[in-house]
C-alpha cells in the first residue's frame, strides 16, 4: 500500500520506448489481449479492494486500542497535555468554564459558582480544578449536573467524603468532591467525565460585603497564583516510615502536591478557563457610584438602591474581580444590624463605624519597618506598584519618626542595622535602595517576617511600632507565617499591603488580624496613591481601642471573641448567636483617649439571609486562630471546627462536600486518567521569573505532572489540512493503467508481427 | 526475445498493480466519506435521543458532535470531534478549543473541499446555516462573508465576543494538490429567530 504517489517519470520512459517501436495503436489488432487484460484487471481490482478494506479495519482497530491517551506526535493544536497513568502517554487537559452569579443583599453576598468541566479528549478522565474563593466565604452547597440529572452533595468529614468519592470513581459512577486546601483555595474533583462530555458542578458560598468608610466592596478571586513552596529544611529522619505530618518539624508545606497545580505558559498558549460574572446588587441604600477596578462591565440601574452588573464579555480567569460601590451622600448608615433565625437561635451581624476622633490626634512618633517582596512572582507591574507604594510611604515619614527597610526574595537584606531617624539623607538612601530592586528568585518570606518582628526595644513607649509588609503573598507555607506572628508580635502592629492581580488574601487578612493591623489591596498602579493614602490615614490616626461589648442576658456567643482595635473609617464587624434577639447591646471603647459608646437595639435588626453561615464561618476562623496561638490544643480546635461545620453544612479544612450519581457509567475495563486543569498565570506575571527558564522545571513547579508538551495555537485557530488526494490518486492510477495497456498491446503486436 | 518479453510482462504486471491500487484508493476516499456519513447520521440521531456521545462504529476514535446543514442547498453533514486526518476522512471536524456552535465565541468546523465541504463554494452571503448540537439545540447562523487565509494565520479568535461560526476548507477549490491557503466562511448567530421546520427536530 505504500506506492509512490507520483510514479510518472518511470512510466513516461516506458511509454516512449514502446512508441518508438510500434506504429500507431489499432484496437482491432490487439482486441483479444485487451479483453484478457480487462478481465485480469477486474479480478485484481476486487482482490485489491477487499485487502484494502481489511487493512483499513485493522488499522482502525489498532487505534481504538490506544483509548484516551495521545502521544505528543498526535496531539491536536492548542491542546495542553498532561502525563497519564501509562508511561509515555498523555491526557488532554480538561477545560473549565465558570460562571459567577452574585446576589448582594445589604451586608452579605451569596454567590453561585457554576463550573463546567469539558473533556476534550476521547477517553474517560477525572478532572481536578484548583480554584480560589474569598477567604471569608462559607461554602455550604454543591450540586453536580450530569446527563440531565442533578445530584445534591452532602457534607461529610474530609476523609469519609474522600472515601465515598474514591469508591464511586472506582465503580464508574459520576462523582464530585469539593475540598478546602486553604481558606481561600479549594479543589473540585470530578470523576468519570466521558469522551467529549461536559459535567457541571455548582457550588454556593456566603460571604460578607467589605466596608471601609463609605465604600462597600466585594472581591471575587478568579485564579490561584502559583505559590512558592519552600523546601523542607534539612533531612528529616522519620522512624515509622510515614512522612512527618507536623508542619513545625517536617516539610513546611505538607500538602505541596495539592496546592501547586499546573500553570499554562502564556507565551505558548492562550489564557483559558473563561469566566462570566453577574452581580445583582441590593445595597440597602441609594447607590451613588459603582465601579469595577479591573474588568470592563455593563451596569443597569433598575432602581436607586439596585444595580445589575455584568462583565462586558467572557474573560480569562487571570485576575481578581473587584466591585466597589458608595452610598449617596448622607445616606450611609453608620450602624447596620441584621438578623436571621435558624433553629432555636437568633444570629446577628452588626456593623458599627466609630466616628473620627474629634480632638486633634496626639502626635506619637512612629517606628516604621517596611518589608518589600522582590521575588520572581512580583516581576512586572507588581514590582512597579510595590516600589511606588513604598516610595509613597517613605515620603509620608516625619523627621521625628524612625524607620528601616527590609527586602527579600530567597535571600534578604536589611537597609540599616537598626531603625534610624527619618532624616532627609536617610530617606533618600532608602529611596535609592528601593529603586534598585529587581524582582527575581524564590519567596522565603519567613526570615524577613522574623527580622521585621524582631523588636530591640519591646518596652519603648515613645514610638508606635508599625510593620508595613508589601507582598503578593504567593507562598504555600502560610501557617509558618501565622505561627511567627502569633509568637513574636509583641507591641508591633502588622499592616499587610497585597500587591498584584491575584494576591493571597487569606495570608494577608489572617496575618493582619493576628498582627492587629489592616489589609490593604493594591491591584493596579492607579490604586497605589488612593489606597496608600487611606492606609496612612489609618497609620497616623489613633485607633479605636479597648473595645468591649455588653449584651442583654449575657448569653451570646460573639465572634471575634476578643474585639480588635478598629482603624479610622473601618467598621467594627461582629457576629453573634443568642437565644433571642431582644434588648439593647452596648459597645464601649476609647478613641484617642476619649471614651466612646454606642447602643444598638437588637429588636430593630433587619432580616439578613445567610447571617448564620457567616457567624459559623467566623467561629471556625476563631478556632483556627486559637489553634495557631496555642490558645486551644489542636484536638480541641479541630473538634470545635468539625461540630460547627457539620451543623452549618460548611466546607472546611476538616469537612468536604461530596456528590455521587447513582448510575454507573464507565465500563470497568475502560481506563480513567487524572487530569489537573491547568491554570492561567495571573495577569502581569512573568512566567520565566516564576518558573525559571522555560526548559527545565524550577523548584515551584511539579515537573512530574506539569510538563506541557505540545502547546501551540496562540490567538488564532490553526486550520487543518482539508484537501484529499483522491483525485490525484485516481488520475495517477488511471495513467499507470493506460501505460500498462499500451505496453500489453504493443507486445501483442510485436508477437503477431 | 524471451528475456525481453518476460521483462515486459513483469513491467505490465507491476504497472497494472500500481495503477489499480492508486485508482482504488482514489475511488475509496469519496466512497468512504459518503458511507461514513450514513453511519454518522444514525449515530448522531442516537446521540440526540440518548443524550450522550455515541460512536458511529465500534473502533471509531471520534464521535459525532453536530449536524451542519444549509437549507437552501439541501446539504447536511454530521461533524465529528477533532480535526485529525482520521476524523476528516469521515466528516467535518470540530476544531478543539473552540466553543460549541451557539455558545459565546467562534465555533470552527473544517472539512475537505472535495467531499463534505465542497458546498462551501456555493454559499453566498446571507445564506442560513443551521447547526444542531449534541444537546438537541439548533443554533441558526447567517453567513456574513468569506475570505481566504493562510492555515496558520486564520485570524479566527475562538474567544471573540458574540456568537460566531466559521467553516473552513482548503483553497482553491479546483486544485489537485494541497496548499497553505484556506477558504473561511464566516457567520453570526441569528437571535430570536422564528421557529422553522428544522427547529422542530428538537427532542
Amino acid at each position: 500500500m505504500t506506492l509512490p504517489c507520483y510514479p510518472f517519470t518511470s512510466s513516461g520512459a516506458a511509454r516512449r520506448q514502446a512508441a518508438d517501436r510500434t506504429p500507431p495503436l489499432r484496437l482491432d489488432q490487439g482486441r483479444g489481449s485487451v479483453r484478457r487484460f480487462l478481465i485480469a484487471l477486474a479480478t485484481l481490482f476486487v482482490v485489491l479492494a477487499s485487502s484494502f478494506c481489511g487493512l483499513l479495519a485493522m488499522a482502525a482497530a489498532g487505534r481504538a486500542a490506544e483509548s484516551a491517551v495521545v502521544t505528543p506526535a498526535t496531539a491536536r493544536a492548542g491542546a495542553l497535555l498532561l502525563k497519564g497513568a501509562t508511561p509515555g502517554a498523555y491526557v488532554e487537559a480538561p477545560a473549565v468554564r465558570a460562571d459567577y452569579d452574585v446576589t448582594v443583599s445589604g451586608p452579605t453576598q451569596r454567590t453561585r459558582v457554576t463550573q463546567a468541566f469539558v473533556n476534550p479528549g476521547s477517553g474517560w478522565i477525572e478532572g481536578v480544578y484548583v480554584f480560589p474563593l474569598p477567604e471569608n466565604g462559607a461554602v455550604d452547597a454543591m450540586r453536580m449536573v450530569v446527563g440531565g440529572r442533578v445530584v445534591v452533595a452532602e457534607v461529610r468529614e474530609r476523609a469519609a467524603a474522600k472515601a465515598i468519592y474514591e469508591q464511586a470513581k472506582r465503580s464508574g459512577q459520576a462523582a464530585a468532591l469539593t475540598e478546602q486546601e486553604r481558606p481561600n483555595m479549594f479543589t473540585n474533583s470530578v470523576a468519570n467525565i466521558g469522551p467529549g462530555e461536559t459535567v457541571v458542578v455548582q457550588i454556593e458560598y456566603q460571604a460578607p460585603v467589605r466596608r471601609d468608610g463609605d465604600v462597600s466592596s466585594l472581591r471575587i478571586p478568579l485564579v490561584v497564583a502559583p505559590r512558592y513552596a519552600p523546601a523542607a529544611a534539612g533531612f528529616e529522619t522519620v522512624s515509622d516510615g510515614s512522612p512527618s505530618k507536623t508542619a513545625r518539624g517536617g516539610d513546611p508545606v505538607p500538602d505541596r502536591d495539592r496546592v501547586t497545580p499546573p500553570v499554562r505558559d502564556p507565551a505558548t498558549s492562550t489564557p483559558t478557563n473563561p469566566v462570566t460574572i453577574t452581580v445583582r446588587l441590593q445595597a440597602g441604600f441609594p447607590v451613588a457610584t459603582i465601579e469595577s477596578a479591573h474588568h470592563a462591565v455593563r451596569t443597569e440601574a433598575p432602581s436607586p438602591d439596585r444595580r445589575l452588573v455584568t462583565l462586558a464579555g467572557p474573560v480569562a480567569a487571570d485576575r481578581d474581580f473587584e466591585l466597589s460601590w458608595t452610598a449617596a451622600p448622607a445616606t450611609a448608615p453608620s450602624v447596620g444590624l441584621f438578623r436571621e433565625r435558624v433553629g432555636d437561635a437568633d444570629y446577628l451581624l452588626a456593623y458599627v463605624t466609630p466616628p473620627a476622633a474629634k480632638a486633634a490626634p496626639v502626635e506619637t512618633p512612629r517606628e516604621a519597618v517596611f518589608v518589600i517582596d522582590n521575588s520572581g512572582s512580583m516581576s512586572g507591574p507588581s514590582m512597579a506598584q510595590a516600589k511606588a507604594s513604598l516610595a509613597f510611604a517613605l515620603g509620608r515619614l516625619k523627621p521625628a519618626d524612625r524607620f528601616n527597610v527590609i527586602r527579600f526574595d530567597d535571600t534578604m537584606d536589611t537597609l540599616f542595622a537598626d531603625a534610624l531617624p527619618a532624616t532627609e539623607a536617610n530617606v533618600a538612601r532608602a529611596l535609592r535602595f528601593v529603586d534598585a530592586l529587581q524582582a527575581q528568585g524564590g519567596t522565603e518570606m519567613l526570615p524577613a517576617l522574623r527580622a521585621a518582628l524582631n523588636d530591640p526595644r519591646p518596652a519603648d513607649e515613645r514610638f508606635l511600632r508599625q510593620i508595613v509588609f508589601l507582598t503578593d503573598g504567593a507562598v504555600a507555607d502560610e501557617q509558618r507565617m501565622f505561627d511567627a506572628i502569633a509568637s513574636s508580635r509583641g507591641r508591633s502592629r502588622l499592616f499587610m499591603v497585597g500587591i498584584g492581580s491575584a494576591p493571597n488574601s487569606h495570608l494577608m487578612s489572617r496575618a493582619a488580624e493576628l498582627g492587629r493591623g489592616t489589609f490593604t489591596h493594591i491591584g493596579s498602579s492607579a490604586q497605589v496613591e488612593d489606597n496608600m493614602r487611606a492606609l496612612f490615614g489609618k497609620l497616623e490616626s489613633p485607633a479605636v481601642t479597648n473595645l468591649s461589648l455588653t449584651i442583654p442576658g449575657g448569653a451570646a456567643d460573639v465572634t471575634p471573641a476578643i474585639l480588635p482595635d478598629v482603624y479610622r473609617g473601618e467598621p467594627l464587624v461582629m457576629a453573634l448567636r443568642l437565644p433571642r434577639a431582644e434588648g439593647a447591646m452596648e459597645i464601649r471603647g476609647a478613641i484617642g483617649g476619649q471614651p466612646w459608646r454606642e447602643t444598638l437595639n437588637l429588636a430593630d435588626a433587619a432580616p439578613g439571609a445567610g447571617v448564620s453561615k457567616l457567624w459559623a464561618r467566623r467561629k471556625i476562623d476563631d478556632a483556627e486562630v486559637a489553634r495557631t496561638t496555642a490558645a486551644l490544643t489542636p484536638d480541641k480546635a479541630d473538634a470545635a471546627i468539625l461540630r460547627l461545620a457539620l451543623e452549618h453544612h460548611l466546607v472546611t479544612r476538616l469537612t468536604s462536600l461530596v456528590a455521587v450519581d447513582a448510575a454507573p457509567r464507565r465500563a470497568a475495563d475502560a481506563l480513567l486518567d487524572r487530569a489537573d486543569v491547568p491554570l492561567n498565570l495571573p495577569a502581569g506575571w512573568d512566567f520565566e521569573k516564576v518558573f525559571g527558564p522555560r526548559a527545565p522545571a524550577a523548584p515551584m513547579r511539579r515537573a512530574d505532572l506539569v510538563e506541557p508538551v505540545a502547546v501551540a495555537a496562540a490567538q488564532e485557530v490553526s486550520l487543518p489540512q482539508t484537501a484529499t488526494d483522491a483525485e490525484l490518486r485516481l488520475l495517477a492510477g488511471l495513467g499507470l493503467l493506460g501505460v500498462a495497456l499500451l505496453a500489453a498491446v504493443a507486445r501483442r503486436r510485436e508477437r503477431g508481427a | 526475445m524471451t528475456r525481453r518479453l518476460s521483462l515486459r510482462t513483469a513491467l505490465v504486471a507491476v504497472l497494472t498493480l500500481a495503477g489499480l491500487t492508486l485508482a482504488a484508493q482514489g475511488l475509496w476516499i469519496p466512497a468512504k466519506a459518503a458511507l461514513a456519513q450514513l453511519l454518522l447520521d444514525r449515530a448522531f440521531a442516537r446521540t440526540l435521543s440518548e443524550g450522550r456521545p455515541e460512536k458511529a462504529w465500534g473502533w471509531a476514535d471520534t464521535w459525532p458532535v453536530a449536524r451542519i446543514s444549509v437549507p437552501r442547498l439541501g446539504r447536511s453533514t454530521v461533524a465529528l470531534s477533532g480535526v485529525s486526518g482520521e476524523a476528516l476522512a469521515f466528516g467535518p471536524g470540530w476544531a478543539p478549543g473552540t466553543p460549541e456552535a451557539g455558545d459565546d465565541g467562534v465555533a470552527v468546523y473544517a472539512a475537505h473541499r472535495d467531499t463534505h465541504f465542497a458546498f462551501l463554494a456555493d454559499l453566498v452571503v446571507g445564506d442560513l446555516i443551521e447547526v444542531t448540537r449534541r444537546d438537541g439545540r439548533t443554533a441558526r447562523f447567517r453567513m456574513t462573508g468569506a475570505r481566504v487565509a493562510s492555515w496558520d494565520r486564520s485570524g479566527i479568535d475562538p474567544n471573540a465576543a458574540g456568537r460566531g461560526l466559521a467553516l473552513a476548507t482548503c483553497w482553491p477549490f479546483g486544485a489537485r494538490v494541497s496548499g497553505p491557503l484556506r477558504y473561511v466562511v464566516e457567520a453570526t448567530e441569528i437571535e430570536d429567530a422564528p421557529v422553522t421546520a428544522s427547529a422542530e427536530r428538537r427532542p
